[in-house]
């Protein structure tokens, strides 16, 4: 197993240096509407604007370090038929997305670690000295946890392929949905309180807001404890999810071009 | 003038038959462009929920901007953004000397020889917003104010399309991108909200040096009977500058331009 990741890691690695160019473009390009969402807030409450910097700074770390495009991949590879190709092979095809994840990930986090530091020096806002090592491990746990989340989430919907043929189109409205529901257009203590109240019990939350969360310390106590709890159950409910939808959807497939 | 104008039409045409060869799309289509501008104005009542005003715009003057953005995207989507990525494979392909032979120009050619009618629903939906906007202010717009309107989207809709040629443009030098238009995105989305929202440096390269401003604020403010007529002069006169630089740029690429297969 170890092995094989380690070569299936290296491939990875090799293309997406191919592909360096397109992928710091689209990094650069994700960042701008958090950003623009974070001057709509600085204008209507100047008076937070130190919290707003923080948090949407946290919010494009987040979203990068969590972000999925394996929905893409899969509807256009089933489309086109050259998902048979993974099918046959002996290692399941989900690993060669989960490797192309973490190399992807480790570079946004190559880049934005030190763009971090760099940007602290001279913006107060974003300096993060009094955050706590416990609070550290809590948001380190937090944010794999809703990458994993956010990673089965769009894995399910890319083996739904199987099944319906534009379902890039449905992902899409959920990504829409979901933009109120986990943090990305207002930080949650924001929100009205009917959609505050839902986005607990959804998963949206716990793929982008929840780490941030616990990073700003709006989120204390007891609610970080149902916060886990609530997260490990959509977390276990998409892998079911990918499982079973797997097993049926091989039996459903019917490759294209033959 | 004339004779591009029959080739559009011509364009038009075949394209039309193309797409009503697919017509079950479109109520997924009506329905996900629907679902879009929902989402879009359930934004705007968030940011509503804790104020009052945005960079000084009330929210029926922040619907109507909206109106006007999903109008101007739909026609992006329309005219534009189909052709982006014909023009990389083109490109990629060497086929472009087949483009280059015609007896049209090439720039008009490559942007807008492919058109995607469903989106004009995101530019009804648009029409509808601003219409709406204005009777929730329960303002009529006097003659002045739609004349101004249409001298100020006319200069939009021109700048939109130097902008986004320019960027087209350097698919001559950066063909490993798939879709360059989503820096053209990137930028777009700065225009959904007030220019008096944004501040400092960040307002100034929004207003001249890529002149966001003036691709809906100006309008939109024309609408509301809050127009000024240095304004709109200006909008017209950058929007002539950058089609002239866009042209320029065109023209510089082809020159540079070798063909992929020799």
């Amino acid at each position: 197993m170890f092995r094989k990741y380690s070569v299936l890691l290296r491939m990875k690695y090799v293309e997406m240096f191919a592909y360096r160019l397109a992928t710091i473009v689209w990094m650069t390009g994700a960042m701008v509407q958090p950003l623009i969402t974070m001057m709509v807030w600085m204008n209507i409450d100047p008076d937070q604007e130190n919290a707003f910097i923080f948090y949407f700074a946290a919010l494009i770390f987040v979203e990068r370090m969590t972000s999925a495009w394996d929905v893409w991949e899969l509807e256009r590879e089933i489309r086109e038929g050259t998902f048979s190709y993974q099918i046959v092979r002996p290692f399941h095809p989900i690993h060669w997305a989960i490797a192309e994840n973490i190399v992807y990930k480790a570079l946004f986090l190559v880049i934005l670690i030190p763009a971090w530091g760099l940007l602290a020096v001279f913006i107060p806002a974003l300096r993060l000295d009094q955050i706590g090592a416990a609070q550290w491990l809590l948001f380190f746990c937090a944010l794999l946890l809703a990458a994993v989340i956010r990673f089965l989430f769009s894995y399910t919907f890319g083996l739904l392929g199987f099944w319906v043929t534009k379902v890039t189109a449905l992902y899409g409205m959920f990504e829409a949905v979901s933009l109120f529901l986990s943090g990305r257009i207002a930080p949650m203590s924001l929100l009205p309180p009917f959609l505050k109240t839902i986005s607990f019990y959804l998963p949206f939350r716990y793929m982008v807001g929840f780490p941030i969360e616990i990073l700003t310390g709006s989120v204390q106590g007891m609610d970080i404890v149902y916060g886990f709890g609530l997260a490990a159950v959509w977390c276990m409910f998409f892998m079911l999810a990918v499982l079973l939808l797997w097993k049926a959807g091989l039996r459903k497939n019917q490759a294209v071009g033959g | 003038m004339k004779r591009h104008w029959r080739i559009f039409c011509e364009f038009f045409r075949t394209c039309l038959v193309e797409e009503l060869e697919y017509r079950s799309e479109f109520l997924g289509n009506f329905l996900s462009s629907l679902f879009g501008i929902g989402m879009a104005i359930l934004t705007i009542q968030v940011f509503f929920y804790q104020t009052d005003n945005l960079g000084g715009w009330k929210y029926a003057d922040v619907l109507l901007l909206l109106g006007i953005f999903n109008t101007l995207q739909g026609l992006i989507d329309f005219a534009l953004r189909p052709n982006m990525s014909r023009l990389l494979q083109h490109i990629r392909m060497g086929t472009f000397d087949y483009v280059l032979t015609k007896p049209v120009d090439s720039m008009f050619y490559v942007s807008f020889r492919h058109l995607v009618f469903w989106r004009l629903i995101d530019v009804l939906l648009g029409i509808g917003l601003i219409i709406y906007a204005l009777i929730q202010k329960h303002y009529m717009p006097t003659i002045m104010d739609a004349v101004m309107f249409f001298i100020s989207i006319g200069s939009s809709l021109v700048l939109i399309y130097a902008l986004w040629m320019m960027l087209m443009t350097t698919s001559f030098w950066v063909i490993r991108i798939d879709d360059l238009s989503f820096v053209f995105n990137s930028f777009f989305e700065t225009t959904r909200f007030p220019i008096g929202m944004y501040r400092g440096w960040l307002r100034i390269v929004l207003t001249y040096i890529l002149p966001a401003a003036f691709i809906t604020s100006t309008p939109a403010l024309s609408l509301l009977g809050k127009w000024n007529g240095m304004t709109t002069i200006l909008s017209v006169v950058l929007a002539g500058l950058f089609l002239w630089i866009s042209r320029r740029f065109w023209r510089y690429a082809l020159r540079s331009y070798t063909s992929a297969s020799s």
